[in-house]
């Protein structure tokens, strides 16, 4: 091979290596490496070269993002209710996508109402189920939440434990609900942290714990315009993971857990007490 | 299932990309104060009044497309010239991780944005190019000799451990 070093063919290794090269490329690529050690040689130079880059680029996300960083965004997105807001397409173009989607779900349920049944249905054990799909609550998301987050071992939590009083003023501020984070020490779970999720469109408190195995129960609350005092509680389960929620006036509540939890009810007496 | 412009929240979003928002501003700038600070103008913005992102595509793209169309106007579009020749990339820092992470960012500039959004985060020369505002043979170019520097760290490392 002529000039392997030139960088025209350090350009078309490189390419070859990302996938950026069309088939005739390829095959010429292929070729010269067959027959030139030198190629080889320097196409595993440029393989060493980005081994090295991805474990150092890799090592970046490690890095603890500067606190003082990560709070001067949570403040200006917080603070500011329209930071909130969900950015969406423009409103003509959704129209188009909801009649679409609409359309899709009546030549579903034409095609095969059976089969859009099954697709439509949710798993709750207090809820039969229906064929028409039905509006997403707030345990909906915050379920969704909890499966996301809890397999974030790394980053389970936005602010961690130890800056409880921080959880507090922020929780409470941005929820408008008033709490006490509960010693669940008895229950052998210990508090991990927080973090502000979004449940039906609300702002809504998500304070972690973890017990000895490593598994992960969340308590979640929100404003309600609920009335409710009655403290009953509803049990439900998703999948894996068990839901027992509950109303105080001006809030409601949810514990999420493993399913397979022993005495889980008496875990969610126990928090509610404390809330 | 709702639709994806529904359901993403971005002030959420944000905070789970910072990590990588952040990663990208390094190699923008190539200092922890001033990427840092680059990220913050970057969610001002993004969370502003005229939206960033309009839901189609990826929210990290229209961000780092941000970031890079920030830095441009912080620089006034003059190109930051390389702060290392060929043969000094290697600075007298022990092999540490933070070393390493020293030398990556250090390179002549677009080599390690280039090399991140292709090699690492695997996007297309187009897609990269787009977010950079260089052409995909530019791309190209900066891939290849990204690559071939960061085999000479490779090398220069390996070599004094030994």
């Amino acid at each position: 091979m002529q000039n392997t070093k030139s960088p025209s063919i350090e350009a078309r290794l490189s390419a070859y290596l990302d996938g950026e090269v069309d088939e005739n490329e390829r095959r010429e690529i292929d070729q010269l490496l067959a027959r030139d050690a030198e190629a080889r040689r320097l196409l595993e130079h440029l393989k060493q070269g980005s081994a090295f880059g991805a474990s150092g680029f890799e090592a970046f996300l490690h890095d603890p993002v500067p606190l003082s960083l990560a709070r001067r965004i949570r403040q200006g997105t917080d603070i500011n209710p329209k930071h909130e807001r969900v950015v969406g397409a423009p409103r003509k173009q959704r129209r188009k996508l909801w009649r679409g989607a609409l359309a899709a779900s009546c030549g579903m349920l034409l095609i095969g109402g059976s089969t859009g049944y099954l697709i439509g249905r949710t798993i709750d054990d207090n809820t039969p189920p229906t064929p028409v799909v039905k509006a997403r609550t707030w345990l909906d998301d915050v379920t969704d939440a909890h499966r996301v987050y809890s397999r974030q071992p790394r980053h389970l939590v936005e602010v961690t434990a130890e800056n409880d009083e921080e959880i507090r003023n922020w929780l409470t501020a941005s929820t408008g609900v008033s709490f006490a984070i509960p010693d669940l020490s008895a229950n052998k779970l210990t508090f991990q942290g927080a973090r502000l999720l979004v449940a039906a469109g609300k702002p809504t408190a998500q304070l972690l714990f973890k017990d000895e195995d490593g598994e992960v129960y969340a308590i979640c609350f929100q404003r309600s315009p609920t009335t409710d005092d009655s403290g009953r509680m509803i049990e439900s389960m998703r999948d894996d993971l068990a839901l027992i929620s509950w109303n105080e006036p001006g809030a409601t509540y949810v514990v999420v857990g493993p399913s397979a939890t022993a005495n889980f009810k008496d875990l969610a007496d126990a928090i509610a007490d404390v809330m | 299932m709702r639709p994806a412009q529904e359901t993403i929240d971005i002030s959420r979003d944000l905070v789970s990309l910072l990590p990588r928002l952040r990663r990208f501003a390094l190699t923008l700038t190539r200092d922890g104060l001033q990427a840092d600070d680059l990220v913050e103008t970057v969610c001002e913005r993004a969370t502003g009044r005229q939206p960033v992102w309009n839901g189609h595509g990826r929210l990290e793209d229209a961000l780092y497309t941000l970031a890079r169309t920030l830095r441009d106007e912080t620089t006034g579009r003059k190109r930051i010239p390389a702060n290392l020749q060929d043969g000094q990339s290697s600075s007298e820092n022990t092999a540490t991780a933070g070393a390493v992470q020293q030398m990556i960012i250090s390179m002549p500039e677009g080599l390690a944005s280039a090399f991140l959004l292709v090699a690492v985060e695997h996007r297309t020369y187009r897609d990269a190019g787009r977010i950079l505002d260089l052409a995909p043979d530019v791309i190209a170019t900066k891939l290849a000799t990204a690559r071939a520097r960061l085999a000479s760290m490779a090398s220069d490392m390996t070599q004094r451990r030994a």
